[in-house]
């Protein structure tokens, strides 16, 4: 019963899938693909196959020692409880249909092997954090998931975009992760142990065992989850990130990677005091309110979605500020099918349209490319909470958990009245009206391979509110303190208007209100209207509140300011002394040269004065 | 015999050999040359392997031969868990560093005559355990570093170059000469030894008093410090390596440079264990000048080798701050820091030998997209510079979280800006690297640039690479090996202040009645 080798199995097929492919079939691409697909279904097979064996048990743990050394023991296991059983079937189900989506998307590119060893590489270093059972473990996967996710942003490096894209993407984590890390060290110096299950006993016994470090030491970690998930002030990467192509986008950037900061955050949601959930929450409000805002001004349909899922990172987060663990597992979940869905829904149109990006440039692909565009609509109508899509359920818990906080509450209504409207305005000029382009009017729907794993992706995305996902995690949370998602029947599609009236309607006219207006604005629009009526307002929103450029600069006053600072100590302070020590010795060497020059007549000249002067000194003065 | 005899007398033997073989028969020196550095990788693994680091005999394989008895002199080589990983280490490299010479190609008699030198000096100052050997070793293997650098080097900084690291490198060896030979006359006329172990049974009945210890620590610190490029006294190191022909840059960055911190291990801490931790506080400053201070300048580098080169002596950093902590968990990390960058810096400076070659510049500007006619050796330097900013799976990651995890008691504020160090300045100038030299689009000009494509091309990467990952992913084959020795090195370490020395009014005389 409490086996875990299939676990260990899951963990480390996906690492010898990457490993033949990188080592012995580089040349044979369709050998490639195929080891890949196998690994990563084999893997979903065998999630499956643990949830069952696991199902009703509370804890499994199994763990190998990797380094021991006096109090200090780095360990690598694998751990099973109902939290990442649930993360276990989203990664391999999402990755394995991403895997086939990808075989057909990426079959025409020159170096389809490494793209799928890459994917493979993922695949391990995501279940690995899956599986953690010690902070260590998990840091050691945070880093191979940061690598592995540049190696596939920066899959066509020879764009200077992309090139550009992955280093910032990997750097902006590497912020994050210094937090996390110094966080790791704080809480083992005090505790001596980094195991999860002992960390949690040990806070259960004596609580303030933290002291005057917990919170300091909370934020600190929440610092990993900040660069991964993409966090104010460290969201900048994710937008750029979507250089990469669009199933990772899909995969790494929208579904799973970029929810490994709110996975973190829920395992150890016991060490975070008040303050340090506080802190959480508004970060996570923040990012929600800021990223929709950016998003409703963007004009490329990846980016839209990148905002999308920075917003949606964003409620999450602030759901762990609120001690709603449940509930931004809940969401995590629904988001990673419905955005998935989108995202490979937009790389159906960008495939069509033969990578066309600016849906100013589609319109009319309604009628061209019918399943993608069904599945679209459904996705959209998931993202933006409409009742009877799962969407609206986990979103519902979230609201329904931050309405004692009125702030927190007003700021993800709000959230969620943008995230309508640019949801429907991307929906609207994309696929209604007329076609604006040459290659939006010879669109055609895409081949099964890809458009299957949309229609596989439907289902989740409009029933996963209703099938147990928040009941699975209900009693995962409690001990812990944590408040629980809904309880109650599992098939019960009106529970949140009974559980939270207010929040659900409210949530429920959010959504009427952010469809109309983007019915009366984009409906068969030919341009965008907002920047004529709100120029100001409108232009720092397409530039993404100059993010970027705010940053630049501050990072050359201060780290490239320091940089040459040392640079300039180097080459002119510690070199000029060098370069002194070797000219005074030399210019003494030429002085003293000139005394020696080998003429006796001189050395008795000088011998002879040497003498008077001494005499002189000692006799007469 | 010992095994170690053979490991350091194959070089020499080689060294001979290649003095008689006349100088057109470049095929012959070459094989010759190769023959004799691949024979002591097998011996080092092999003994690797089967080293077991069960308490008893504190050195293992170990040969003694007294040579000078009224001085103490005695040709004695073995091995603990300390300088087991670092044996094994020289002994790859070196391999690898024959492996890549043939780019060499004028005077090559000389060249590998000179290399073969170089090579037996270094893996005689990891083998052995007299401290005479020791320092003689260590000096036998700078001067063909000084000669190849002037004589094979590259570059129009050449000449400064060699004169700098001459100078630096002499001095330093000079300050250490005279820290060595202090600590020897600690030990009364009639029982005075060089061996290692005989100073340390000596000095571990007999502490030296309190002042000779404060005379006698700054003079190794800086002295071995100098060979380490401790901050500020590295200069050296970046300019040297960058002007150095590829094998030399290998060996003395990789191998060679651990000399001083191996020294420091051996010698400093132990036998002068109150002045050492009277200077911790120094150490951990001084670190971060390497870890933080260089990694600045190294991203400010337009030259790769450049910034390979402060990359490298940033990352001495780390071993300092595992020395600073004087914790088994810290020196342990530092001890695997030294072992995984001796592998990376030869690594990555086999790579930007490979790319200069080629390219015939390291101006970072004038590169980009080279990853698309270079996959192999742009897949190799891209894990080389992963493993250099910390990516686990690397042996890199495994020493220097230890460092960071065994520091952060003694000086949690070091310890916080040296993983900023790590995790932040290390990405970005190891991915500007990447950035500008293999990403980006190719420029014309690199059309004739071609990729190490037979596999005998390969094997040096492979090798080191190889070496790197297994430490990363199993580093307990190191630590467990490492834990004893390092522990006992501790013991003498760690020990309490003397406590009537330090409290001891010096201006007052004491009186004996």
């Amino acid at each position: 019963m409490n086996d875990t080798k299939l676990a260990w199995m899951i963990l480390f097929l996906p690492l010898l899938s990457a490993a033949a492919i990188a080592l012995f079939t580089q040349k044979f691409r369709r050998l490639s693909i195929g080891i890949s697909i196998a690994s990563v279904v084999a893997t979903f097979l065998m999630s499956v196959a643990c949830f069952f064996q696991f199902h009703g048990v509370n804890v499994a743990d199994s763990t190998v020692e990797w380094i021991s050394i006096d109090s200090l023991s780095f360990e690598i296991g694998v751990h099973i409880d109902s939290l990442s059983l649930l993360m276990l079937l989203v990664v391999t189900g999402i990755g394995s249909l991403i895997h086939i989506y990808s075989s057909v998307y990426m079959k025409e590119d020159r170096a389809v092997s490494r793209y799928f060893a890459s994917l493979s590489l993922f695949m391990f270093s995501m279940l690995g954090i899956v599986l953690s059972t010690n902070f260590l473990q998990m840091f050691i996967f945070w880093e191979l998931v940061g690598v592995s996710s540049y190696l596939l942003i920066g899959f066509w490096y020879e764009r200077e975009a992309a090139a550009d894209a992955c280093k910032k993407a990997f750097i902006t984590n590497r912020i994050g992760d210094f937090g996390f890390l110094l966080g790791i060290i704080i809480i083992w110096s005090i505790t001596q142990t980094l195991s999860f299950t002992k960390l949690q006993d040990l806070l259960h016994t004596s609580p303030w065992l933290l002291g005057g470090m917990a919170t300091l030491s909370g934020v600190c970690i929440f610092g990993g989850a900040m660069g991964k998930s993409a966090q104010f002030p460290l969201h900048v990467w994710l937008p750029d990130a979507m250089e990469g192509p669009t199933p990772v986008s899909a995969l790494i950037h929208a579904a799973t990677m970029v929810a490994a900061g709110v996975y973190m955050l829920c395992r150890v949601f016991f060490i975070f005091t008040p303050d340090a959930l506080h802190f959480i929450a508004y970060i996570g409000a923040i990012t929600a309110l800021l990223a929709a805002l950016i998003a409703v001004q963007q004009n490329d349909i990846k980016r839209i979605l990148a905002y999308s899922t920075l917003s949606q990172l964003g409620y999450m987060v602030m759901a762990v500020g609120v001690a709603a663990p449940g509930a931004a597992m809940f969401h995590l979940v629904t988001h990673a099918f419905f955005k998935a869905m989108l995202f490979l829904g937009a790389g159906s149109v960008i495939h069509a349209l033969h990578h066309e990006q600016d849906i100013w440039k589609m319109g009319g692909l309604k009628e061209k490319m019918p399943v993608t565009f069904w599945t679209f609509l459904a996705g959209t109508m998931a993202l933006c909470g409409v009742p009877f899509f799962s969407g609206f359920y986990s979103k519902d818990a979230i609201l329904a958990a931050a309405w004692d906080n009125g702030w927190l509450f007003g700021i993800g209504i709000i959230a969620a009245v943008l995230t309508t409207f640019y949801m429907f305005r991307l929906v609207f000029v994309a696929f209604y009206g007329e076609a604006r382009s040459e290659s939006s009017d010879h669109a055609h729907e895409s081949p099964k391979a890809m458009t299957v794993p949309l229609m596989i992706l439907l289902v989740p995305s409009v029933i996963g509110g209703y099938i147990g996902i928040s009941q699975m995690l209900a009693h995962f949370f409690v001990p812990h303190g944590g408040e629980t998602g809904h309880e109650g029947s599992v098939f019960d599609p009106l529970a949140p208007f009974g559980h939270a009236p207010m929040a659900a309607l409210l949530g429920f006219l959010a959504v009427l209100v952010g469809v109309a207006a983007a019915y009366t604005l984009y409906y068969k629009a030919d341009e965008d209207p907002i920047p004529f009526k709100m120029r100001m307002l409108a232009r720092m929103m397409r530039n993404r509140f100059y993010f970027d450029e705010i940053y630049a600069v501050f990072i050359n006053y201060t780290h490239e300011g320091l940089a040459k600072f040392a640079d300039f100590v180097d080459r002119w302070v510690i070199g000029g002394a060098v370069h002194q020590a070797h000219g005074s010795t030399e210019s003494a060497g030429r002085a003293l040269r000139i005394v020696q020059t080998g003429s006796l007549q001189t050395y008795t000249f000088l011998f002879a004065a040497g003498l008077a002067v001494v005499l002189y000194l000692v006799l007469i003065h | 015999m010992s095994l170690l005899t053979y490991i350091l007398g194959l070089p020499f033997l080689g060294a001979l050999l290649v003095l008689m073989i006349p100088g057109n028969f470049k095929f012959i020196i070459r094989s010759v040359a190769q023959l004799v550095t691949a024979i002591p990788v097998l011996l080092a693994v092999w003994m690797f392997y089967n080293f077991n680091s069960a308490p008893g005999v504190e050195f293992k394989y170990d040969q003694m031969v007294s040579w000078i008895p009224s001085l103490g002199i005695s040709y004695h080589v073995g091995v603990d868990g300390i300088n087991l990983g670092l044996v094994l280490m020289a002994t790859v490299v070196a391999f690898a560093a024959v492996c890549v010479s043939n780019e060499i190609k004028v005077r090559e008699k000389e060249y590998y005559f000179l290399l073969l030198i170089m090579i037996g000096g270094i893996f005689g100052a990891f083998c052995c355990l007299d401290v005479f050997f020791l320092y003689f070793f260590h000096e036998l293997a700078l001067i063909p570093t000084f000669i190849m650098i002037g004589v094979w080097g590259r570059g129009m900084n050449r000449n400064y170059a060699t004169f700098q690291i001459t100078i630096y490198l002499t001095i330093g060896a000079l300050i250490a000469l005279f820290g060595l030979i202090a600590v020897y006359l600690q030990i009364p006329v009639g029982s005075r030894t060089f061996d290692l172990m005989g100073m340390t049974n000596y000095f571990r009945a007999h502490p030296i008093a309190l002042n000779s210890q404060h005379f006698i620590f700054p003079l190794l610190l800086f002295g071995f410090g100098i060979l380490v490029s401790l901050w500020p006294f590295h200069t050296w190191a970046p300019l040297g390596y960058g002007s150095a022909p590829t094998a030399t840059a290998m060996l003395h960055a990789g191998v060679l440079k651990k000399f001083g911190l191996y020294m420091l291990l051996r010698i400093a801490l132990p036998f002068l264990p109150d002045a050492a931790q009277s200077w911790l506080d120094i150490i951990a400053v001084l670190c971060l000048g390497n870890i933080v201070y260089c990694g600045f300048v190294a991203m400010r580098q337009k030259d790769l080798n450049l910034l390979i080169g402060n990359s490298s002596v940033a990352h001495m950093g780390f071993v300092f701050l595992g020395f600073a902590s004087l914790s088994l968990i810290g020196v342990t990390g530092a001890l695997i820091v030294m072992v995984a960058h001796g592998f990376l810096a030869a690594l990555t400076f086999a790579l930007s030998g490979y790319i200069y070659k080629q390219t015939d510049t390291l101006d970072m500007k004038e590169m980009g997209g080279l990853l698309r006619k270079l996959p192999f050796i742009g897949c190799a330097m891209i894990m080389a510079m992963m493993a250099g900013c910390g990516l686990p799976g690397f042996a890199n990651f495994a020493g220097e979280s230890l460092v960071l995890f065994g520091a952060y008691s003694n000086f949690p504020v070091m310890t916080a800006i040296a993983i900023w160090g790590a995790l932040v300045i290390g990405a970005i100038y190891m991915l500007r690297g990447v950035r500008n030299v293999l990403h980006g689009p190719l420029s014309e000009k690199w059309n004739g640039v071609v990729d190490a494509s037979s596999a005998w091309r390969r094997v040096p990467y492979i090798l080191l690479i190889g070496f790197l990952l297994v430490f990363g992913f199993c580093p307990s084959l190191l630590t467990e090996k490492i834990k004893p020795s390092a522990q006992a090195v501790l013991n003498m370490a760690q020990r309490p202040v003397q406590p009537l020395l330090k409290k001891a009014p010096k201006h007052l005389p004491i009186r004996v009645k």
